[in-house]
């Protein structure tokens, strides 16, 4: 029986042992690795320890500050980003006409890879391209929408939005489907408005859902524009679509500096963490309020 | 209060080896065996280079018949991030094809220097500056590039001007331009989306704008960012933007290949273009057909310079500091740069080859201007600096024509960093 129990008590560290292997041997261990690598020096000081040199070049770099500065711009985006495939899904539950139709269109964009939804936009946004040749009919001057560096990044992030806003909206309507269709029934035989009707009741219904896109849509932005970016502005124009990861593959790639991108790497490590926490945050918020 | 125990352990044990500072080992050597070389590029999946890669190896099958070539075709784009993580890990091939200039220089400390064993090929073949560092050779060039000034005769012709003889000095330029403009095409074909157009008006019109001694200083290393020849430079790429010269949206039209395009299709009497690879006169030999295709030498913008072709040794193979035995390794660079070779991929991949002694009197009359030229062409200017200022020039050209910064500040910027670097 002593020894049933003894067996019992190591049998769920056994069970987990290969998850924690995988996790500390093939995640933790070439984290530490990089973050130990991000203190040494590159070309000439390869090897040597140079302390905080990377992390210091980093903080000069007028190009990290313009990547940091546009992961805040990703951030402050997140509520357009979520709102376009919520507001989308409200009407495809709510049935506006075409709402079939609409529903399986909304999807394609998000079966495309960035590579060719960059090229088929740098085709259509080309200066000389359809988008100006629109503008020019109707009397509007043309806009070097990848070659303006107050426009780029918005660009960039608009069709960002626009490629991967289907996934976010097959999680709006599966939120949809828990929506207790009563509540919407009673609050039109009230007289509520359609604003009315999205801010009381559908809203709140769909908190988790809400929280749960912000979530995933805020790490996508963060981790998976370099397609995009590549492929449409290559950082410019002026560097000023630069994001993080960007900096990080031109500094390795380019400029044969592995170890300030490395340190690079930490501090977008450290970024993505602390946006991790408070989103974890919020999620747990969101589900204690319903 | 265990769980807890066991977590700060592990992060002591990450603090101390985050503190240790230990890097990579650039010493260790782990090359393949002697009897196979293993061989990075990025051209030897091209059908077009076929011929090229055939011929090398079978020359180096008649010097070593008992080893076995192995060619690995990488990805351009993804090249030098493979290669430096070979460089990191101190494993790789053993022979590797290097851009020259700045993309070889960072990386000589892997590299065998070559001199002993290629001395017979020094004068047989031109470009070796570009993959030289402080006086030793670390590659074989295989390709020249750089950068002609491509017209279009037909648009000439048109605008009323005389294609036998285009302008040579930079106010003749400028009146060709504005009958160009009247002839309704652009005066250049410019994409500087990332960046590189800068790096192309500096070397093809360097040679008219600073004097013999600027130039020759600025290739030694000895470059006055002060002197006003030198900012003159930039002056006249911001006067050609504001001017309306280029097309318009420059800093969003990408050199490769949307600015070829437009001077292929008609739209721009001038492009800088390239001589070897892409955007060559083999290119637009198809396009405008080869007897409208000319080369101009750049015009003369300050008084007394001599313009010359601006060229480098283009692309070229280096040896591994891990190779078990550097003779053999060196040997194989010497097929991959033999006279049969080079004519191969001459005349199937569009290239100026490096080796001088190859006819290319059926390529048309602008490859025979630009081999023409060779003679007294110079290192190209750009090609001269580090890989951190050209991206910075990059940046402030599309400043420059944008009109975010001035002039003065660009250059200021410029020499900061060519300075710290």
């Amino acid at each position: 029986m002593r020894g049933g129990s003894r067996a019992e008590r190591f049998a769920p560290y056994v069970l987990v042992a290969p998850a924690i292997l995988i996790i500390v041997v093939l995640r933790l261990y070439p984290l530490l690795l990089g973050v130990n690598f991000s203190f040494t020096g590159d070309g000439e000081r390869n090897g040597q320890t140079v302390g905080l040199d990377n992390y210091l070049e980093l903080i000069d770099d007028p190009l990290f500050r313009t990547a940091l500065g546009n992961v805040g711009l990703l951030v402050l985006l997140l509520p357009v980003a979520v709102a376009i495939p919520g507001l989308l899904a409200t009407f495809i539950y709510l049935k506006v006409p075409g709402h079939r139709f609409y529903r399986s269109v909304y999807f394609f964009p998000a079966v495309l890879s960035p590579v060719i939804v960059g090229a088929i936009f740098n085709l259509l946004l080309a200066f000389d391209g359809p988008v100006n040749a629109v503008f020019g009919a109707v009397g509007i001057s043309p806009v070097d929408w990848l070659g303006n560096p107050d426009v780029a990044m918005f660009v960039v992030v608009g069709v960002h939005i626009w490629a991967t806003f289907g996934m976010a909206l097959v999680v709006f309507l599966a939120g949809f489907a828990t929506l207790d269709a009563a509540l919407l029934d009673a609050a039109r035989v009230d007289g509520a408005s359609l604003p009315q009707v999205i801010r009381h009741v559908i809203v709140p219904g769909l908190s988790r859902t809400i929280a749960f896109v912000a979530v995933t849509t805020m790490v996508g932005m963060l981790t998976s524009m370099f397609g995009l970016l590549y492929v449409m502005t290559s950082g410019g124009p002026e560097g000023s679509t630069y994001l993080p990861e960007y900096y990080i593959w031109i500094q390795q790639g380019q400029m044969n500096r592995p170890a300030l991108a490395s340190a690079a790497s930490t501090v977008l490590f450290v970024i993505m963490l602390v946006v991790g926490l408070l989103q974890v945050k919020l999620l747990r918020r969101a589900g204690g309020e319903d | 209060m265990k769980q807890r125990a066991l977590w700060s352990a592990v992060l002591v044990v990450g603090l101390a080896t985050a503190g240790c500072g230990s890097a990579s080992d650039t010493g260790s050597s782990s090359g393949g065996s002697t009897d196979k070389l293993v061989v990075w590029d990025w051209k030897s999946g091209e059908p077009s280079a076929a011929p090229y890669i055939e011929k090398a190896k079978a020359d180096f099958a008649t010097k070593h018949p008992d080893v076995t070539v192995e060619f690995v075709a990488q990805p351009f784009d993804q090249y030098y991030t493979l290669l430096g993580a070979a460089i990191q890990s101190g494993k790789g091939p053993d022979v590797m094809l290097f851009n020259g200039g700045g993309q070889i220089r960072d990386r000589v400390d892997a590299l065998v220097p070559l001199d002993e064993y290629v001395a017979e090929d020094k004068q047989r073949l031109a470009g070796w500056d570009a993959f030289s560092k402080d006086g030793k050779v670390y590659a074989s060039p295989v390709t020249l590039q750089g950068h002609p000034i491509y017209y279009n005769k037909a648009l000439y012709e048109k605008a009323g001007l005389d294609p036998a003889s285009p302008a040579t000095t930079w106010d003749k330029f400028l009146a060709d331009c504005a009958a160009i403009g009247k002839a309704g095409a652009k005066c250049f074909a410019l994409g500087n989306k990332e960046g590189a157009g800068i790096q192309f008006w500096m070397s093809a019109l360097g040679s008219g704008i600073l004097t013999a001694q600027e130039y020759d200083d600025w290739i030694a290393g000895k470059r006055d960012w002060n002197s006003p020849n030198v900012k003159r430079i930039f002056e006249l790429w911001k006067e050609a933007g504001d001017a309306g010269l280029n097309n318009e949206g420059a800093n969003s039209t990408a050199m490769f290949n949307d600015s070829f395009a437009l001077f292929q299709s008609g739209k721009a009497a001038h492009v800088i273009g390239l001589m070897s690879d892409v955007g060559h006169w083999k290119d637009f030999n198809e396009f405008l057909t080869p007897e409208k295709l000319g080369v101009m030498n750049a015009p003369v913008v300050t008084a007394g310079t001599t313009p010359s072709l601006a060229y480098d040794g283009g692309i070229g193979y280096g040896v591994a500091k891990w190779t078990k035995d550097p003779k053999v390794a060196a040997d194989l660079v010497r097929s991959l740069t033999s006279t049969g070779a080079l004519q191969a991929f001459y005349a199937d991949a569009g290239a100026i080859a490096a080796d001088t002694t190859i006819d290319v009197s059926q390529a048309g009359p602008a490859a025979a201007t630009i081999v023409a030229a060779l003679q007294s062409g110079k290192p190209a200017l750009h090609v001269a600096l580090s890989s951190k200022t050209l991206d910075l020039m990059g940046r402030v050209s599309q400043q420059l024509l944008s009109g975010s910064i001035s002039v003065d500040e660009a250059v200021k910027q410029l020499a900061a960093s060519d300075q710290a670097g």
